[in-house]
């Protein structure tokens, strides 16, 4: 075989296990998105276009129609306002008083930090499942409502309850992810800033939170989705129907005689929504923290 | 500006059974306006004593004082004392400027108009105006370090610390910076301890250099002082580059003795190191002469302490050639000659060690017992 010969084979050979690779690829794709398509196909049909046709098809001609997306919208806007009043401050919250958390737990050296470092951690693991009864006798026996005699708080108890409780329940996590990225952050620098005379509290003021910003888009970004998807606390801690949150509201289109599968996947895309406009504001800071550029 | 003292400074981590001995008992004055350089191998304490110095790290016995004032509760902002890292530990999100107004920001009272005064002035001093306006990513390693030395003066601290700062610079730049530091100390007069565990800085920068070893204190010394009056065997084989040549000897009737290398001694020197029965002979590379051997010159390994030797390699080095000569009484010696001499390895010469040039320490505990003779005024002339 000349030199020539081998070197066409190889190239046959390579070119054979690039389609194949391309192939597969193309083959995940496809089942990955699948149901992301047939939903958002489904949203556009009208009750005969879903009933007749197979859910990845356009919608046929005449079955085409926008009235599911409005009837999502008109039904979950109540939920997404009270969803967004819930979860930013929660997601705000969590996010600066883990990255306080990592900063004392890391940067700041002193006696028993490890225990308190093991507790956050375990805070982690513990299953929602496992709070749910002592975490609505906390709250009963708090009784914001009635101890602060204030229309607003009244009104919206339930969301005020949920937030704080995210909020206590996002700070494990959060340490944890800030404190991988602030053992990063140069000591010495730190030790120039207090031979400088800056405190601990201005050392994190004026270096560590300007150098945090990508990792706040991370958990920004993981904290808003996570809050923003909880549908166990929502169904548990509130009761009050104008303050459902929109994972419940959803929950509510599934009509109980008849499927509405065109309202229920135009719902979710609605409810979805939010969290994707969140990942597009950060994204370009969100991949900057999982890559660990600073 | 201001006296630093060190007063039986002990620092050990963690306790009981397991606890370190990093630093032990060590005492230094430094006078007002001296330049200082701490010098030890890696692991001896150096960085440990200068932390505890910057208030970094706790001292667990002894004193630091500073002006007569005690230091040991003081954190480190309320010492008014500057540090200049390693890794320059610049702030990566501030320009230079805000880099150096930090620590005028965070510690005087200073008007704004008055800090830039100062920044200004500081930039112009060290030739970095030009860089003020950009952040620490856009700057090579040599801007870095001027930009850590200018963090460090902006503030006029009563002392300055420095923990190895050229070490990340190429040896080029490093050599430059080295003049320019003593300079810029110099105009300065600001009590400065320099920390580094390259001998050839200690020796070209410090008015005085304080050799640390297992955090014990070998020596305070002039580095004149240090080489050719070395406290003890350590300070010897430290301080020089090549290092001073070691025989390990027993001493027979003033003569020092290993195998077949026999050396008499004089009336002096035997009479210094008589009590000792294991003795270390030392000599300076040098100080070792290197001549051509019996077979070419017609003469002989004549005298006491000339020996017959082989070279073994030679490293040219344009200005000397440092020449590893293996003795045919056994013991291996590294000298140095001039750069122009030729000498290939292979050849047969005849090394003389002259007894005026050797140090003899105890076998021991490495103590000198007698170093070389030197005209004492000459000494004391090589300071100034």
């Amino acid at each position: 075989m000349s030199a020539a010969d081998r070197l066409q084979t190889t190239i046959a050979g390579l070119d054979r296990s690039r389609v194949a690779l391309y192939a597969v690829l193309l083959a995940l794709v496809a089942f990955y998105l699948a149901p992301l398509e047939s939903g958002f196909m489904t949203a556009f049909k009208t009750p005969d276009g879903f009933r007749t046709t197979t859910p990845f098809a356009l919608p046929p001609l005449g079955e085409f129609t926008l009235s599911a997306w409005g009837t999502a919208f008109d039904r979950l806007s109540n939920g997404l306002l009270n969803s967004a009043l819930m979860a930013v401050p929660a997601t705000v919250l969590s996010a600066l008083f883990g990255s306080l958390a990592a900063y004392g737990l890391t940067n700041l050296s002193w006696r028993g930090q490890i225990g308190v470092l093991v507790l956050f951690v375990a805070g982690v693991f513990i299953p929602y499942q496992a709070v749910l009864v002592p975490l609505t006798q906390f709250w009963s026996f708090v009784d914001l409502g009635g101890r602060i005699p204030l229309a607003l708080v009244a009104d919206n108890e339930g969301l005020i309850n949920l937030s704080i409780t995210h909020v206590a329940y996002g700070i494990p996590i959060c340490t944890v992810l800030f404190r991988s990225y602030y053992a990063t952050i140069d000591d010495e620098m730190l030790e120039a800033a207090r031979l400088d005379g800056a405190s601990a509290a201005t050392i994190y003021r004026r270096i560590i939170l300007p150098l945090s910003v990508p990792i706040f888009a991370v958990t920004l970004i993981y904290q808003f989705t996570q809050i923003w998807n909880d549908l166990l606390f929502a169904i548990v801690l509130v009761s009050n129907p104008s303050n459902q949150v929109v994972t419940v509201a959803l929950n509510q289109l599934q009509g109980s005689f008849v499927q509405q599968f065109n309202l229920q996947m135009a719902g979710a895309f609605v409810a979805a929504l939010p969290t994707l406009v969140v990942y597009v504001l950060f994204g370009e800071q969100f991949a900057k923290g999982v890559a660990g550029d600073s | 500006m201001a006296r630093l003292e060190l007063d039986s400074v002990t620092k050990r981590f963690g306790e009981g059974d397991g606890s370190v001995l990093a630093v032990d008992d060590v005492d230094v004055d430094i006078a007002d306006g001296e330049f200082l350089v701490l010098v030890g191998p890696s692991g001896c304490g150096k960085s440990t004593t200068l932390r505890m110095v910057a208030g970094l790290e706790s001292i667990t016995d002894g004193e630091i004082r500073l002006d007569g004032d005690r230091m040991n509760e003081q954190g480190p902002a309320e010492r008014d004392i500057a540090m200049v890292f390693q890794s320059y530990a610049l702030y990566p999100h501030m320009t230079v400027r805000q880099n150096m107004r930090f620590g005028l920001e965070e510690s005087t009272d200073l008007s704004d108009e008055e800090m830039d005064g100062r920044v200004d002035e500081t930039a112009e001093l060290l030739d970095i105006t030009e860089l003020l306006d950009r952040k620490p990513g856009a700057l090579s390693g040599g801007q870095r370090q001027r930009v850590a030395l200018g963090r460090a003066i902006v503030r006029e601290p009563k002392a300055f610390l420095m923990d190895e700062p050229l070490s990340n610079l190429d040896a080029k730049l490093r050599s430059q910076m080295r003049t320019e530091l003593q300079q810029l100390q110099a105009d300065l007069d600001t009590t400065t301890v320099y920390v580094t565990h390259d001998q050839t800085e200690a020796m070209t920068m410090g008015d005085r250099i304080a050799i640390l070893d297992a955090g014990e204190l070998q020596q305070v010394a002039t580095p004149l002082e240090a080489y050719h009056r070395p406290a003890n065997q350590f300070v010897a084989g430290f301080i020089g580059e090549p290092s001073m040549n070691f025989i390990d000897c027993a001493t027979e009737d003033a003569t020092l003795v290993d195998g077949g290398f026999r050396y008499p001694l004089g009336d002096e020197v035997g009479e210094a190191v008589a009590d000792a029965a294991d003795v270390t002979l030392g000599i300076r590379p040098e100080d070792l002469s290197v001549d051509a051997s019996a077979d070419a010159s017609g003469g002989d390994a004549a005298g006491d302490h000339a020996f017959d030797a082989t070279v073994t390699v030679v490293e040219p080095m344009g200005d000397e050639n440092v020449v590893h000569l293996s003795l045919a009484d056994g013991p291996e010696l590294v000298a140095t000659v001039n750069g122009l001499r030729r000498i290939e390895s292979g050849t047969d010469v005849i090394v003389s060690i002259p007894e005026n040039a050797i140090h003899v320490f105890d076998g021991d505990s490495g103590d000198a017992l007698h170093n070389r003779s030197l005209d004492d005024a000459e000494l004391d002339d090589a300071r100034v």
